[in-house]
Order: C-alpha cells, then structure tokens, then sequence
C-alpha cells in the first residue's frame, strides 16, 4: 500500500524555535520526549499546518510566529507514493500563508492536503463525545473535507449562507414585507440547496465511518457491547419547507433554527447514550475509536495512509486501553509526543529528546 | 516613521487594494527617487481619472461623457443587456468578442454581511430601461459565487413576471470566482452555452 512519509521537518521561528531540523523514522513510530512546554506539540502542529494551513490547538497566526520575528517558517518534504515534494510554507504577519511545492506556488489548502493528510489524537478528543454536537459536526466535515475535499467545500458556503442569512434577519427586525420576503427566499433558496447537499454527504460519510469505528471500539474496550453511530437531522422532509415553517419563529429571534447547523451525530455503545450515560473511560474509547476509523476511512478513499500524529495521546489512558490501542495502531509512519514514560508494548522506532528548543537524540 | 510627506504617501498608498505595508514603503521610495516628471505624470493620471472619469447614465459603466462608448456605438444591439456586477467585469465580457448588446452595471451583489440589499444595487434604473428600450434578453453575468447567485436568482425572480427572456451563464465557471479573472474562452464558452431562467 502506499504511503504517505514525513523526511525531514524543518522549522524557522516557528513558536518557540529558532531554528530545528529534524528526520524522523520512515515508518513505524517515533517518540518525541520533552518536558511539559518544551514544545513536543508544536512540531505536531507545524506537521499539521503544512497539510491545512491551520493550528490544530486553534492558536492565531500571532502565536504561531515566534515572538521577536514577523515570519515563521516551515519546511517539510514528503514522500507522496513515490513522488518526493518539498513543502514549503510561509507565516509573515499581515499577509496571507503561501506555500510551494517543489518551488512552485501551492494556491490552495486543497493541493496542500493532496499531498500531505493527517491524523490527529489528542486527549482533548474526549470532547468530541462528551461535548457540544458542534465538536461532531467538526469532526465529520473535517474528514468530509479531507477525504472529498469537493464536497467539504459545502461546509464553508454553509456557514457563508447561514452568515448572510443571520445578518438580513437582524437587520429586518421581525418585520417582513413582500419586496423583503423576495430577498429571504432567495437566502433560504441557497441554504436549502447548500444545506441538503450537505446533510446528505454528511450522513453518507457517518455511515461509512461506523463499521471502522464499530471495530476499533470492540477492539479497545471489551466486552462493552454494540456500538452504533448515525447522523441525526434536525429537519424532516424538504429543507425548504422546514425553513418555511420555522419562518416565522426565526424572524422573532433573528437567527435560523433549522438546517444543518443543529444537526448531531449520535452515538450509543451497548445500548447508551454515549455522550452521557458512558464511563469516561469509555468515552475516550469512543473518541479514539473516531479517529481511527476516520483514519482508516482516509486510508481507503485516498489509498494512502496519513501520518499518524499522537500528541499526548496516551497519558489520560488505561493500562489495558492503552495497551489496546498500540495493538491497534495502523501501519505506516507514527509520531508520539510524551512528557513521562512510552506507553505499554509500544516498541519506538527512534526516540528523540526535546530540551531548551533542541532535539537530541 | 518616516519624514513628513514620506509617510503621509506611505500611509496614502497603504490603503489601497492588495498594497501591504513594505509595498507601500517600497512605492514611496520609488516615487521619491524617480524624477520629478514621471511622478507628477502619475499625479495627474490620478487627478484626471477623478475628474474626467464618471458613471455613463444608461448603464453605469465607466464613462468620459453621459454615455460610455458602448452605449453610444451605434452597432451595439439594445433589446439584449447583460448584466454585471462591477465594470471591469464588462472588460473581461468584451475579451470574449463574443457579445454585441448592451450592459447594466449592478454596482456589487447581494451579502447581508455588508449591508448590501436590493435597494444598494442598480435594480430599479434596470427595471426602468426594461420599460424604455424593447429588451427582449436579459443575460445574468453575475459572478458564480454564492452572492452573485443569490443575485441572479433575486433579479430572475424580479425579471420574469415582466415577460422578458431571462437567462443565466452557464456554469463551467470556476465555482466561487470572479468574473474578472476567467480567461476569455471559458468566459465566452459560459455566455454561448447560457441557460434560459423558469420561474
Ligand atoms: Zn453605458
């Protein structure tokens, strides 16, 4: 199978680094060691920004450059299949990111993520089950997007429409007449259209994701019975009758009640309510079982594995659960933040220690 | 900070479109180091732009007299207008070579977000010219982005009770682009293939 393979790491004044440069193992799992805030999970995130252009601990651009500088920079070569890509990116203040490949402008997130995917635990995963059904929506638009980057675009003219929307809300004031009907039409046009498209790619994408996740959950918590996940829609029938319907109630509270905004992914695992009637031990069950069937998921559509990214992963774990989860872990590239000990049974392929911005081996 | 003048030009030029801080430093130098008659052309152009330069009063493109030179040109064929959003978008609609009738510049589309509802855009002067000069088609030429489609859809919707042919460009367009920056054989291809508006 093919694989996707991390080189070489290189980062200017990114966070808290000067300068590092770093080759991790070309497979199996490399363990980064390092005192809490000496900059373990910084590397993951730059690892993360050269794929998405984003903090995965959702830090803004000034954070990101380190203090003193006004650019950061980070250089990572990749070997996609066979090909060899040096990706380049590059943070300066008060301008957009650009990133290159092998020199050449990338104009987009879409080519960055085509060339390098991702897949991230952390302990905060946690909130993806006990939490806000927005974490959820998160995490199934996020593989949307990586895995049909075309479809995923939906996400982002949702929350556009859904802006618009809102904003002619508030400015009509709860009062509606016919020229004003005319233009909320053509917005509740849009979201209806937008809006299905998506709840349909999304519930098509949970579907997928359940039977990979099903096993990984029988796998990392025994005996805790079946497990069941779907989409749950807010609205029944039409998107654009249940808009007509809630007219009237989303002119009196200026904001838009139904749509893909309000939907849920529901989990049950042996017969409970995830979200509240499980363990917390189970939960964390639950959430990394997410990660790993989105991760599987991605591995079959795009037919190569993403770096695996474990920042911290296993400190909040159970022996036997952690223990399950290093039997579990895919093949292919691994990387493995820690403050205190490798987890049980892990066996490191290189192990680096990180001390004052420096890596040592 | 710089002397004085510098940094009012620096400053000046820093608000302009797509000109960061270091461009506008690096244009202020060069403006100061050239010699005196190019940068005193430059003056002027702006000056001229701001006085010559006006809104032609038929379809609010650019214009040096009450009507633009589309407008007055005889040959153009009035019962068919294209309506656009910005007037550079009539540069890249006459690229094409592929249209001969008139055009109606919107001035934006419609986004909530900024406060831009019907009543912002040129749609009433659209609707008296409906009544004015026999149009037969009106083409839709807003940008294929989720505003300009929301403002085809509004203007359809004004448009088709009046009983005049309404249609929209095809797609084949990069979806969320501009118009402006489509190259003239996808552009052209877009309003050949365009689709007639039902209801
Ligand atoms: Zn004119």
């Amino acid at each position: 199978m093919n694989e996707t393979v991390i080189l070489r790491l290189s980062l200017r004044d990114f966070r808290n680094f000067d300068t590092v440069d770093f080759y991790p193992s070309q497979d199996g799992l490399t363990v980064i060691q390092g005192e809490n805030g000496a900059g373990k999970s910084s590397l993951l995130e730059a690892v993360v920004y050269v794929s998405t252009l984003q903090s995965f601990r959702g830090a803004p651009r000034e954070a990101i450059v380190r203090q003193g500088a006004i650019e950061a920079n980070v250089r990572c070569d990749v070997l996609a299949g066979k090909r060899k890509v040096e990706t380049e990116i590059s943070i300066l203040l008060g301008r957009r990111d650009r990133a290159w490949h092998n020199g050449q402008r990338v104009p987009g997130v879409r080519g960055l993520l085509e060339v390098l995917r991702t897949t991230l635990f952390t302990p905060d995963d946690l909130v993806l089950v006990k939490g806000a059904p927005s974490g959820r929506r998160d995490f199934v638009d996020d593989v949307l997007t990586r895995s049909h980057p075309r479809l995923g675009a939906d996400r982002s003219a949702l929350d556009r429409v859904l802006r618009h929307r809102n904003a002619l809300l508030r400015q009509l004031g709860g009062r509606l007449d016919s020229e004003a009907a005319t233009t909320l039409d053509i917005w509740d046009d849009r979201l209806a259209q937008i809006g299905e498209r998506l709840a349909r790619s999304r519930s098509e994408l949970v579907e997928a994701l359940s039977p990979y996740a099903a096993e990984a959950f029988s796998i990392l918590a025994s005996q805790a019975g079946s497990f069941k996940m779907r989409y749950v829609s807010s609205w029944e029938g039409a998107l654009s009758d249940a808009l007509a319907v809630a007219r009237h109630e989303d002119l009196r509270r200026a904001t838009t009640t139904v749509g893909p905004q309000r939907d849920d992914v529901e989990i049950e695992a042996g017969g409970l309510d995830a979200r509240t009637r499980l363990s917390q031990g189970r939960q964390r069950c639950v959430a990394l079982s997410l990660r790993l069937s989105s991760h599987r998921l991605m591995t079959n559509v795009t037919g190569a594995a993403p770096v695996l990214l474990l920042d911290d992963a296993f400190s909040e774990l159970d022996e036997a659960t952690a223990r399950a989860l290093v039997g579990e872990l895919p093949d292919g590239q691994a990387f493995l933040t820690t403050a205190g000990e490798l987890p049980p049974g892990a066996s490191p392929k290189l192990v680096v220690r990180l001390v004052d911005g420096k890596l040592k081996q | 900070m710089f002397a004085g003048p510098i940094q009012e030009l620096v400053d000046e030029l820093g608000r302009l479109p797509g000109v960061g801080p270091r461009s506008a430093q690096r244009i202020a130098f060069y403006v100061l180091e050239a010699d005196r008659d190019s940068a005193l052309r430059l003056a002027q152009a702006i000056v001229e732009v701001k006085d010559r330069i006006r809104l032609c009063e038929r379809c609010f493109n650019v214009a040096e007299t009450e009507l633009c030179t589309i407008c007055s040109d005889p040959r153009r064929d009035r019962t068919i207008i294209c309506v656009v959003e910005d007037p550079r978008d009539i540069v890249a609609v006459e690229r094409t070579r592929e249209f001969h009738g008139t055009y109606h510049v919107l001035g934006g589309a419609l986004s909530p977000i900024d406060g831009v509802g019907p009543e912002q855009l040129r749609v009433r002067p659209l609707l008296v010219r409906l009544g004015v000069e026999g149009v037969a088609e009106v083409i839709l030429c807003t940008n294929p982005n989720l505003e300009g489609e929301a403002t085809a859809m509004y203007l359809a919707r004004l448009l088709l009770p009046i009983g005049v042919k309404v249609t929209r460009i095809a797609s084949g367009l990069p979806v969320g682009g501009d118009l402006e920056y489509a190259d003239e054989l996808t552009l052209g291809r877009a309003l050949e293939g365009r689709r007639e508006v039902n209801g």
